[in-house]
């Protein structure tokens, strides 16, 4: 195989990767809603956090791992959509969504509609 | 620019240990090799690097924290200084009494602030100076402010003595700090003195015992040598001395960062 015609079936297979990459996700938040909907909560915070602690390093410290990732990429982008926080994280929206919300029921962040877009936001 | 930039923190239990020599002579030799380097001063309890550059900035990365200024006006550009290939920008702490007794009065509320000011600075910094290496140098200990650095950075360089009581503390700061924030950490060993290598079977075993005691791999080992202690805030080794011992262990820690 020629390297163009090579390079070409790569840039093929990333595209088809990519299409089933976001089948995937669309997928992941029709089944988040679901559960939303008929147990009114997804999940639960996995820690006890007294509530009304502001999100400085000691309460970053004593989240678990997922949940500290998503607040740390908040912290650093001020306000933000779960898309924009997916970019950063390095994960699929659907999940990082769950956590930002696990982080809003923890009393840790707050989220506001702006149009149709949630954002996410810490208070200071 | 972004992705294949680097934000390293040099960090310790105790102070003394040498971190603002080491971030100093690492940001110069990155500089000095062609890269775009940015070293701030999050020692707000005891700034240094002013001392060395003879800084008297605009303004305080202080003022940064406060809102009062954006960070890139915080940035000195000291390349011209020392005629280096690439780029040198530093940010200083303030060391006025006034500044000092300001950064003990705050409350965690203005910690939250602090430590997302922190990360946008780090990301504006990078992105705007076209950054290849950003070095935080921290307060030692348990400080807001060092943590702060710590969650900002992609390697977490901890540089300690190797006495029992850097060894003990830090043995904690790395399982309840470096372990929690899930950050890369290795050990700097640094001003140690021959007969401890010596007494602990030589540099290879010695270190290797370290390593075993604190759970983090080895990043260099730097013997004490007293002429830094005297030249200390006075001399860039890896600019002005480039053959000397001292030189040339900030020399290997640079490609094991560069590695990392």
């Amino acid at each position: 195989m020629s390297s163009r015609s090579a390079d070409s079936a790569v840039v093929d297979l990333l595209r088809k990767l990519n299409r089933n990459v976001e089948i995937v996700s669309k997928k992941l938040d029709k089944l988040i809603e679901v559960e939303r909907s008929s147990t009114g909560h997804f999940g639960r915070p996995t820690v006890d956090v007294p509530e009304g602690l502001p999100l400085d390093v000691t309460t970053l410290l004593s989240l678990p791992d997922h949940l500290r990732k998503s607040a740390i990429a908040l912290s650093s982008l001020g306000e933000a959509t779960a898309t924009d926080l997916s970019k950063e994280t390095a994960r699929v929206r659907a999940v990082e969504s769950d956590y930002l919300n696990q982080l809003v029921s923890m009393g840790l962040i707050k989220k506001k509609r702006k149009g149709r877009d949630v954002y996410f936001y810490i208070e200071t | 620019m972004l992705l294949l930039a680097k934000t390293l923190a040099f960090h310790s239990y105790k102070g003394g240990t040498g971190k603002t020599s080491l971030v100093v002579n690492l940001g110069a030799l990155y500089a000095k090799q062609g890269a775009n380097v940015c070293v701030l001063d999050y020692d707000f309890r005891a700034p240094s690097l002013n001392v060395l550059f003879k800084a008297k900035p605009d303004h305080w990365l202080n003022d940064y924290l406060e809102d009062n200024c954006s960070i890139i006006d915080t940035l000195v550009d000291e390349s011209a200084k020392f005629n280096l290939r690439g780029k040198l920008w530093v940010g200083f702490s303030n060391p006025s009494l006034e500044a000092l007794k300001n950064v003990m009065s705050k409350d965690r509320r203005w910690e939250v602030k602090a430590l997302s000011r922190t990360l946008a600075g780090k990301k504006q910094i990078i992105e705007e100076k076209k950054i290849d290496y950003l070095i935080f140098d921290t307060s030692p200990g348990a400080q807001y402010s060092s943590i702060n650095a710590l969650a900002g950075a992609d390697i977490v360089s901890l540089v300690m003595k190797a006495d029992e009581f850097d060894l003990e503390g830090t043995k904690e700061l790395s399982k309840g700090v470096y372990e929690a924030l899930g950050r890369k950490s290795g050990v700097v060993l640094n001003k140690i003195p021959l007969e401890q290598i010596a007494a602990g079977g030589g540099a290879e075993k010695f270190g290797k015992t370290i390593e075993a005691e604190v759970g983090l791999p080895l990043i260099d080992m730097i013997p004490c040598m007293c002429e830094l202690m005297a030249m200390g805030g006075k001399t860039i080794y890896t600019l002005e001395k480039p053959d000397h011992t001292f030189s040339r262990s900030i020399a290997r820690i640079s490609e094991t960062l560069r590695n990392m």
